[in-house]
């Protein structure tokens, strides 16, 4: 087991992380930018490493200071959290280089899946299925209309380097599809420098189900089962819940082997992702893979009962998994919240400032990651969550009533919050009885935004 | 390390004690001690009550342990003060370090400092090396003026935005 581990992270997972390893015994450290100076959760390390200014591309994404972090700090492993530097094949590999264990997939895995098109073959050779696309990149108008004349329309026009939502855009018939590739092409090279698309069809109002993958450098892997992430605005997750309500058990096996079945194929080892699209008729489709602990890991923690990071940490030192695929299972139901610092009156516009009062809920089923603490200032330069509230109860009935209660007795004041707004998910006939999809939020919620 | 007793057994909450004990914890760099004599107790803390941070490289002093009720000296890195430890005077030139890593104040073990108190820098001057990942890089002054203090020691971790040297302009 390590001595010592450095978080190359902020906020709420480098928290987390800090946590997993003093629960584990090891050391740990922590670097910082200059607008987190002060953050209590620093505090909670053994060590904390100024890295750089506010500014991200300043700071967590220098990697060389991150390595020079790890060696004052005499780290022997580093965890890079999500976001950031966490599926960046390069730094895994100059952590490599550098004698410094990455905690995380092997950087060979990450360039298997980390590219979507790549990711796609990845998974028929496996024999997952995937979204009906075009074979490989799209290189010429005729080709495209020849693919959407073959599939028919609507279809999704998809930036090979994209991510996380970006770089997608549907279209509708041949003119649309036209200047959408251009535009599309044009969006990609400024945003990722990589200006490559590629087509697939376009699934109306479907789900999204991931399903958490854990592996060992043995050759093992193993699924904890599924998320259901369909409450999406503009493709950024607002709500997670596990077990997905309404999942027939076959389809749930068939989803679940499928991504144990790519992960095996990438060789890839650490926690991951493997997010699936699920249509009307329970088909499913494979997306992508995050190759990374994702945010939403405590709604899988809850139901089966693993510490996730923790069995990354022990995975990284080189220990075998200590459970068997039987061994995991899934037990009552669990529900997440992201708590944003944004205004849903105002078009979710970010809500920097300092939080003046901060009284979490607490009680039996309740689960609250966060670094915050009252009288914090939520910095301008990061993403704008600032808490996960969690809840976990023998049925998602029940835990749907601990949610609406935990959302009540959740008082900030000082930033606008998304509270309201998952309070009224939690009030919506849709949500309770498990009938959402990706488009949910867009079409009904925000008709009347806020209260 | 002197541990010299004031006169006689002196009690927790004698004055002359609390002096004394204040000076050791400047002298040693605490922020915090805790003593247990039969049912008296003091315990004092020194620098900001919020959680801070232990500037990186910082080392942990403890104290000897020669009294007979032994001081309970808990360096807790909570009340460290949190980025400047010395006190600036109002128009010194603070340099900082641009990177993390490890600083030396030499170009080699046997050879002399770049730089000490009193020397003359120019922008250009190469005042100390700062190593990280095997690669030194040397750092210039970049101010003009006389090195007032030397804020950190040969072979030191430092961070980012670390202050280096406090420098009176000229």
């Amino acid at each position: 087991m390590f001595q010592r581990i450095l978080v190359a992270n902020r906020g709420e997972i480098a928290l987390r992380v800090i946590r997993a390893c003093r629960d584990l015994g090891v050391e740990v450290a922590v670097v910082y930018s200059e607008a987190d100076r002060g953050a209590p959760y620093l505090a909670l390390a053994d060590q904390a490493v100024c890295i750089g200014p506010g500014p991200a591309a300043e700071s967590y994404l220098k990697i060389d200071r991150i390595i020079a972090a790890a060696e004052i700090a005499n780290a022997q492993a580093i965890h890079p959290g999500y976001g950031f530097l966490s599926e960046n094949a390069h730094f895994a590999h100059i952590c490599r280089e550098c004698k410094i264990e990455f905690i995380g997939p092997p950087e060979e895995a990450m360039g298997a899946i980390g590219n979507k098109d790549r990711a796609k073959q990845v998974a028929k050779k496996a024999k997952v299925p995937t979204v009906p696309g075009s074979d490989g990149l799209i290189t010429s108008d005729e080709d495209a209309l020849k693919f959407a004349h073959q599939v028919g329309y609507p279809v999704l026009i998809k930036a090979a380097a994209g991510g996380g939502g970006r770089g997608m855009r549907p279209a509708r018939n041949d003119n649309s599809l036209i200047s959408g590739l251009a535009a599309a092409r044009q969006e990609a090279e400024a945003a990722f420098k990589d200006g490559s698309v590629f087509l697939e069809k376009y699934l109306e109002q479907p789900r999204h189900i991931e399903v958490q993958l854990l592996g060992d450098k043995h050759g093992n892997v193993v699924h904890l089962y599924e998320r259901d992430c369909s409450l999406q605005r503009r493709h950024q997750k607002l709500v997670e819940e596990s077990p997905a309500p309404n999942l027939p058990e076959k389809v749930r096996d068939a989803i679940c082997d499928a991504a144990v079945r790519l992960a095996k194929a990438a060789g890839y080892y650490s926690a991951g992702t493997c997010e699936f699209l699920v249509d009307k008729d329970n088909n499913f489709y494979f997306i992508e893979v995050n190759a990374r602990i994702q945010v939403e890991h405590p709604v899988t923690e809850l139901v089966t009962g693993v510490d996730l990071i923790k069995e990354q940490i022990r995975v990284a030192a080189g220990e075998k998994l200590r459970f068997k695929q039987k061994d995991i299972v899934q037990r009552g139901a669990a529900i997440e919240c992201r708590i944003n610092a944004e205004d849903p009156t105002k078009d979710f516009r970010p809500s920097a400032g300092t939080i003046t009062k901060w009284q979490p809920p607490g009680g039996q089923g309740v689960r609250l990651d966060t670094h915050v603490v009252p009288g914090y200032r939520v910095p301008p330069n990061y993403d704008s969550m600032v808490a996960k509230l969690l809840v976990y109860q023998p049925t998602r009935a029940e835990a749907i009533a601990t949610m609406r209660r935990a959302l009540r007795e959740f008082v900030v004041e000082g930033i606008a919050t998304t509270i309201p707004i998952h309070q009224e998910i939690m009030n919506t006939a849709e949500f309770s009885n498990g009938t959402v999809d990706t488009t949910f939020i867009e079409r009904t919620l925000l008709r009347a935004p806020g209260k | 390390m002197s541990t010299d007793n004031p006169a006689g057994s002196p009690r927790p909450f004698d004055a002359k004690m609390v002096e004394y004990l204040v000076g050791l914890m400047a002298q040693h760099d605490l922020s915090e001690i805790d003593l247990h004599e039969g049912e008296h107790r003091i315990r004092l803390r020194r620098g900001q009550p919020a959680p801070a941070l232990v500037p990186a490289g910082y080392p942990v002093v403890a104290p000897p342990a020669a009294q007979p009720a032994a001081p309970t000296a808990a360096a807790a890195p909570a009340a460290a003060p949190a980025a400047e430890p010395a006190k600036a005077r109002p128009g010194l030139v603070e340099i900082k370090s641009p990177m993390v890593g490890t600083f030396y104040s030499k170009p080699a073990p046997d050879k002399p400092d770049y730089v000490s108190v009193g020397a003359r820098v120019k922008p250009d001057t190469v005042v100390c090396k700062v190593e990280a990942m095997k690669i030194f890089n040397d750092l210039t002054a970049d101010c003009t003026g006389t090195v007032a203090e030397v804020c950190v020691k040969n072979g030191q971790p430092v961070d980012f935005g670390t202050v280096l040297f406090r420098v009176e302009p000229s």
